[in-house]
This record gives structure tokens, sequence and C-alpha cells, in this order.
């Protein structure tokens, strides 16, 4: 039962990651790509790491950390990138 | 609150990263905690924290709610918009606030100005005068 | 079963490295180099589950703890570049 769960969380996990990294390949603009890469990175690697503390609780430590600095940074990250990108060269992208 | 609320946060980080519970460990734990220098007294009452924990629990099931609704329906259109800052006094809060909108897939705060507003990124599913 | 996860997740993690070899514009290059941090962390952080090895999942950790400052650093340089 706790197997299933897991494995569920990390096939959701995964597939968060493909479906908000495709995009980049795409003729977006920064931004846009910014949301699809904050569901990919963020939740889907959450997702991830969720089902693993699932499969082997034993590890918590670690994998908790892992969590609380995932969602840290990677949202600090994306409202830097955000920042720069646009008050730096807007007019300058296609 | 402040200070407490940071060596709280210290030793959290500590022993997630240490994962010890041994006396020595312990000890140098708290030591670090109490010696690393801190940045700034902050004078938040503790009501607003206490609110501010209870909106980033709620943040995470939104933030999946989101991922979902921007999977099943594609949104194509993005705008700006701006909101008002709500504590603009407390650099932690301000900082909490920004996180949490960030957070959630559809919105990304781009910049918070000095006149008490943020300027945020939505997408939406189509665009609205146009 | 965990060596499909593994694949599959190594297939994501082409395709940032392919949007950052074939694009120019240093911003979309950002984004693809962030994804690229990100994922490579956590693939380490799984195998080091699979493997139920303390050690690596240490090194994973660091690297997630760490690895973006750099990125929002260059981010801040490039800003500054631009403005001058």
């Amino acid at each position: 039962m706790i197997n299933l769960l897991s494995y569920t969380c990390i096939g959701i996990g995964i597939f968060f990651w493909f479906w908000g990294t495709l995009p980049l390949l795409g003729k977006k603009s920064v931004l846009f790509k910014l949301h699809s890469l904050s569901v990919a990175d963020t939740l889907g690697s959450m997702a991830i790491v969720f089902g693993l503390l699932l499969k082997i609780p034993r590890e918590w430590p670690l994998l908790v950390l892992t969590i609380i600095t995932l969602a840290l940074w990677n949202t600090m990250l994306g409202y830097v990138l955000a920042y720069c990108s646009s008050s730096g060269g807007e007019n300058e992208r296609a | 609150m402040g200070t407490i609320g940071n060596l709280i946060l210290r030793l959290t980080i500590w022993f997630l990263l240490t994962s010890d519970l041994s006396v020595a460990n312990i000890i140098i734990g708290v030591a670090i905690a109490v010696l690393l220098p801190r940045s700034y007294t902050s004078h938040e009452s503790v009501k607003a924290w206490c609110r501010a924990f209870q909106k980033i629990l709620l943040a995470i099931p939104q933030a999946y709610l989101e991922a979902f609704e921007l999977i099943i329906r594609p949104h194509n259109a993005e705008d700006v918009v701006l909101e008002k800052i709500q504590y603009p006094r407390s650099p932690g809060l301000i900082f909490l606030e920004i996180f949490l909108i960030t957070f959630t897939p559809k919105t990304i705060v781009v910049k918070s100005r000095a006149d008490g507003y943020y300027e945020i990124h939505r997408v939406l599913r189509r665009a609205k005068n146009s | 079963m965990n060596n499909l996860i593994l694949i599959a997740m190594i297939l994501a993690l082409l395709i940032p490295i392919c949007e950052a070899w074939k694009d120019e514009n240093i911003w979309q290059t950002m984004l693809a180099f962030a994804s690229i941090s990100t994922k490579t962390a956590i693939i380490a952080l799984v195998v080091s589950v699979l493997r139920d090895d303390w050690m690596l999942g240490v090194v994973a950790a660091i690297i997630l703890s760490v690895g973006n400052a750099g990125l929002m650093l260059l981010a801040h340089i490039l800003k500054r570049m631009r403005e001058s």
C-alpha cells in the first residue's frame, strides 16, 4: 500500500518534470517559462522527494531538509530571475 | 519573539542536517545558534507570525491545485498587476509574502517597489482585452 | 521499476541541457541552468535512497542548499552589466 503510494508520488513528480520542462524549448517569454518551471522544479521535485520519504522513512532528516531547501531556494531563485530579467533588457528581447 | 524564533529556526536546521541528538551535538548546536550574529531586531507581533505560518501550510495544497489547473487547461495569456504590501514595516513578513506569492505557480512577484506595491506577473486562460 | 524511474529522470534532464546548448538568449540559458542544477541534485538524492547510501544523500542535500546561490549572484551580475 505504502509502496504504491510512494510510486504514485514519484510518478506525479516525473510527470510534472516533463510537463514543466518541455515549454523551455518553445518560443515563449522568460516569465512564462518561469511559471511552468516552478511547477516542474519546485512542486515536481517536492512530490518526488515525498515519494522517497514514504519509501525509506529512515532517512527522514535529510529528506525533510531537502524539501524545505527546495521550496525556499527555488522560489527565491524564481523571484531573483524574474526581477533581474525584467528590469534588465526588456526591449532587447524579441 | 524575534530572537527566540531565530534560535528555534537555527536549531531545527542544525538537527536536521546532523540528525544526531547526543548531548555533545546539542551543546554544539546551541552554541552555534547563540554565537551566530543576528542581522536585525524585528518587532512583529506573534499573531502576525502565526497567521503567516498558517498561510504557508495552506499554500502547499493550493500550489498543487494551481499546477493541476495549469496542466488541464492551458493558460496562454499573461499580464502584470499591482498589489499592496500588507506589512510594509517588517522585512521578515515582506519576505514571507513574496515567498508565498511566488510559490504558487500562477503568480510571480517581479518587483517590490518602494511606494508600497508589488508588481505581480500572472498567467491567464485568455487575454482580457485584446 | 527503479531503473525506469532513473531513465525517465535522465530523459527529463536532457531537455534543459538541449535548451542551454541551442538558445542564445542569456536569460533563457539561465533558466535552463537553474533547471539542470535542481534536477541533478534530485537525481543524486534518488540514487542515494535507492542504494541506501547516506553519504550520497548528504552530498545531494548540500548541493541543493548551496547550488542555487551562485546562480542568483550570476543573475545580479548580468543585470549590473546590462545597466552599465
